[in-house]
């Protein structure tokens, strides 16, 4: 009969050597090792990344699968032979794997053949990195060897942390006195006092008003529209987190006010040239009662009626802009330049960093807002239609009102995100309101953590600011979106920072300490 | 008369669910509703508390008329549904649900003496006052209900079916807190399936048959009826 510990690290081999072979095939060993030579702080965007880092890569890939395969069993007692076979043999399919694909397209390259025809992303270059620079068999060994040699290594030293008392508890002795001073009264002090809240808060009034300054055009630009997207997640978060009536087509309440905004102040195709407040107020305005009169006839509906109707709100809005129709009102397909930005005062401020502030600004208000809204009559309400919209309307909320209101306060957060974009960018287009735009919102919302405020501001970072950073990753977006729903799912099914729901009742809880003598 | 009901016609799409139903209700007064399954007792709740709308027939409360009015009113006029099957948010606490309850008012004081009156009559929940009203044992959603529907200070309170799935010993205790309910000036219209009980404390009853009002009398009356002892109390 065969091992339990070699089956286990054949199957693990054998996945990780097919996600090897498919991120080669899919050119993200270069990206991959590109990732590695940045966290070295090699800036290696685009060429080629240097073989170390390649390596580097592969280690951690075997090492992954190595410690996958050995990790403790349930049926088998836990020995360092038993860990070594299933890192071994994981590292060693896997590397077998990755070794005849490489071989392959190896051959392939040595006579000339040139497979981007069917797979565009395996350039010469990234299969002789692949092969680390050498011929096709002794590159596909040394890709075996290495995959091999990492995988047991990586198993035995998991082994050995996880069996070696002095290790283990070594670890756990720092974190507990770490938490330990962490709660201990002098911190908590420190903490709790008044003082330390407004040094806080200071710091970060600081900050906000120092990084736009030293951060330079192209991070005011990343971290203004990750504020664009705060503003939109917080929005979307009001209709859909809170009163849970899920809105697919919110991009096109962005639109409507983008548009209404470039419509207002740029010199064609109507040559209004209004005061930018004035138009930013009518943007959020106009983008408000949409939403209202989206929601008239269908919010008294049950089921995902308003996820449809929006769906096909958004499409609509993003067609009818983009036809020839309407060119004469709204610049059709080729969008609205020259939009106005902010003035203040008769001076105009629309530098990056002056742009970042006004972000800002607008990101506080809206958030102060959001807490304001969850804190209210009207959120508990919201929360309460969406846990059980019958038993709701039996308390007496009513129940169309409020979603009414949900569905345009959404909405005007959505004009207002618009707004702020067509002014900044100076430029609006229909392709800038594709429905992706919603998608994107959806996930970072609930990336974040459905109906959480923080949470919102965790997913915008996480998806808009994390791939800039990110940035040799732009390709492979949306794998990387895909792995990371996939992952939180899995690991936080409510959200990397799920709602705690607000404590209604402070009094009712002073109350019960009261009524025990 | 406080509530009056005439010639009720409802209809779920093209199912006929109430086929005229009448009857009334005086202050002060526990009135019961039985019937066997699908009879359409639920119906005539939802149509009072205005969930459902009627296609013909009136609903008239202490002189108003009740049938155009939307259900957030009808509750602020005193008359609570507590829907069927253990209906509470089961991600709120305890003390959430209740406050839910009282979403119509808006005296802070008044509330929390609201929420002890209720605590006081259902301990269980004060024990439970944090936990979430999902986690609680039926008995206890039950009971969460039904305070829930005392916080919004009914004057007619309509309750179905409270005692489903429960224990007979909680069962008995469930029509003891009703009674004292009614005694502490409440009016009650009760649906039941646990026909016995809901005669034993009803004033008078309705018996429903597919839509229709087949039967009415005092609970003693019904109780001694023989065709209700074999349609209902399982009697022979
Ligand atoms: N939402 C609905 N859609 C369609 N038909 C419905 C709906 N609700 C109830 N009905 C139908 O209306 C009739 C009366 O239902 P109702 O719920 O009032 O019965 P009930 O007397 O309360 O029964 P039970 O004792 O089982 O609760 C039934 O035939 C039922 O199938
Ligand atoms: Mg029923």
């Amino acid at each position: 009969m065969r091992s339990s510990a070699l089956d286990k690290g054949l199957r693990t081999g054998v996945i990780f050597g097919i996600v090897i072979a498919i991120m080669f095939l899919i050119g993200f060993t270069v990206t991959g090792a590109g990732l590695v030579g940045k966290l070295f702080g090699v800036s290696s965007s685009y060429n080629t990344p240097p073989l170390t880092f390649f390596v580097i890569f592969m280690v951690l890939m075997g090492a992954w699968a190595g410690i996958t395969a050995a990790a403790r069993s349930l049926t088998e007692p836990d020995t360092l032979k038993r860990a070594l076979t299933a890192g071994a043999s994981a590292g060693a399919v896997s590397g077998l794997i990755s070794a005849v694909v490489g071989f392959i397209f190896g051959t392939l390259n040595a006579n000339a053949i040139d497979p981007r025809t069917y797979l565009p992303m395996v350039s010469p270059e990234s299969t002789k990195l692949f092969l680390m620079n050498q011929s096709p068999l002794t590159g596909s060994l040394m890709l075996l060897g290495v995959l091999t040699v990492s995988g047991a290594a990586a198993a035995g030293l998991s082994f050995y942390l996880r069996t070696h008392d002095g290790v283990k508890s070594g670890a756990r002795n720092i974190t507990e006195s770490v938490r330990k001073t962490i709660r201990s009264e002098g911190v908590a002090r420190v903490t709790n006092s008044p003082y330390a809240r407004y040094g806080f808060w200071l710091l970060v009034a600081a900050l906000l008003i120092i990084l736009p300054r030293t951060w330079g055009g192209y991070w005011n630009y990343v971290f203004g529209t990750v504020g664009i997207y705060i503003i939109l997640g917080l929005g979307l978060n009001i209709i859909t987190g809170w009163a849970g009536q899920l809105v697919i087509g919110y991009v096109a309440f962005f639109a409507v006010g983008a548009y209404t905004f470039a419509l207002l102040t740029a010199p064609e195709p109507h040559n209004l040239t209004m005061n930018f407040w004035l138009a930013l107020g009518l943007g959020v305005l106009a983008a408000g009662i949409s939403g209202l009169l989206i929601g008239l006839p269908i919010l008294n509906l049950r089921g995902d009626y308003l996820a449809i109707v929006t769906l096909g709100f958004a499409e609509i809005v993003r067609i009818l802009l983009k036809s020839d129709l309407m060119t004469e009102y709204t610049a059709g397909p080729r969008g609205v330049r020259d939009i106005a930005g902010p003035t203040l005062f008769g001076r105009s401020f629309v530098s990056d960093v002056d742009f970042m502030y006004l972000i800002i600004i607008a990101v506080l208000v809206v958030t102060f807002i959001a807490y304001r809204l969850q804190n209210s009559r009207t959120g508990k309400a919201w929360y309460a239609i969406n846990l059980d919209e019958t038993v709701a309307r039996a308390t007496g909320i009513n129940a169309f009102a409020s979603k009414l209101l949900a569905l345009s306060l959404s909405a005007a957060m959505a004009g207002l995100a618009g707004v702020l974009f067509a002014s900044r960018n100076q430029f609006t287009g229909p392709d800038d309101h594709a429905l992706m735009v919603s998608i994107n919102v959806i996930c970072l919302v609930i990336v974040g953590g459905i109906g959480n405020i923080p949470g919102v501001f965790l997913g915008a970072f996480a998806l808009k600011g994390l791939p800039e950073i990110l940035r040799e990753t732009e390709n492979y977006r949306l794998l990387i979106f895909g792995v990371l729903l996939i992952v939180m799912m899995r690991l936080r099914p409510e959200g990397f920072l799920p709602a705690k729901r607000p404590v209604l009742e402070k009094s009712a809880q002073t109350s019960s300490k009261e009524a025990q003598p | 008369m406080m509530l009056h009901v005439e010639n009720l016609q409802v209809y779920y799409g093209a199912i006929h669910a109430l086929k005229g139903v009448s009857f009334h209700l005086d202050k002060g007064e526990v009135v019961a509703l039985i019937g066997a399954n699908g009879a359409g007792k639920s119906t005539v709740l939802k149509t009072i508390s205005g969930l459902l709308r009627p296609r013909e027939g009136s609903v008239t409360f202490e002189g108003q008329v009740l049938e155009e009015v939307p259900p957030q009113d009808i509750v602020r006029k005193g008359v609570i549904h507590v829907p069927e099957g253990r209906k509470i948010f089961p991600r709120m606490t305890v003390t959430e649900n209740l406050e839910m309850g009282a979403y119509i008012h808006a005296d802070r004081a008044a509330i929390n003496r609201d929420m002890e009156s209720v605590f006081e009559r259902f301990p269980r929940l004060k024990e439970r006052r944090n936990q979430l009203g999902g986690t609680l044992s039926g008995g206890e959603q039950q009971m969460l209900a039904i305070g829930r529907g005392l916080m919004a200070h009914p004057s007619l309170l309509l309750l179905d079916e409270p005692s489903m799935g429960l224990s007979p010993l909680l069962v008995e205790q469930i029509f003891d807190i009703i009674q004292d309910i009614n005694e502490q000036g409440t009016s009650i219209l009760l649906v039941e399936q646990n026909a016995q009980m809901a005669l034993a404390i009803a004033d008078r009853a309705y018996v429903l048959e597919t839509g229709k009002i087949v039967m009415q009398g005092t609970g003693d009356d019904l109780l001694q009826d023989s065709s209700v002892i074999e349609a209902y109390l399982g009697g022979h």
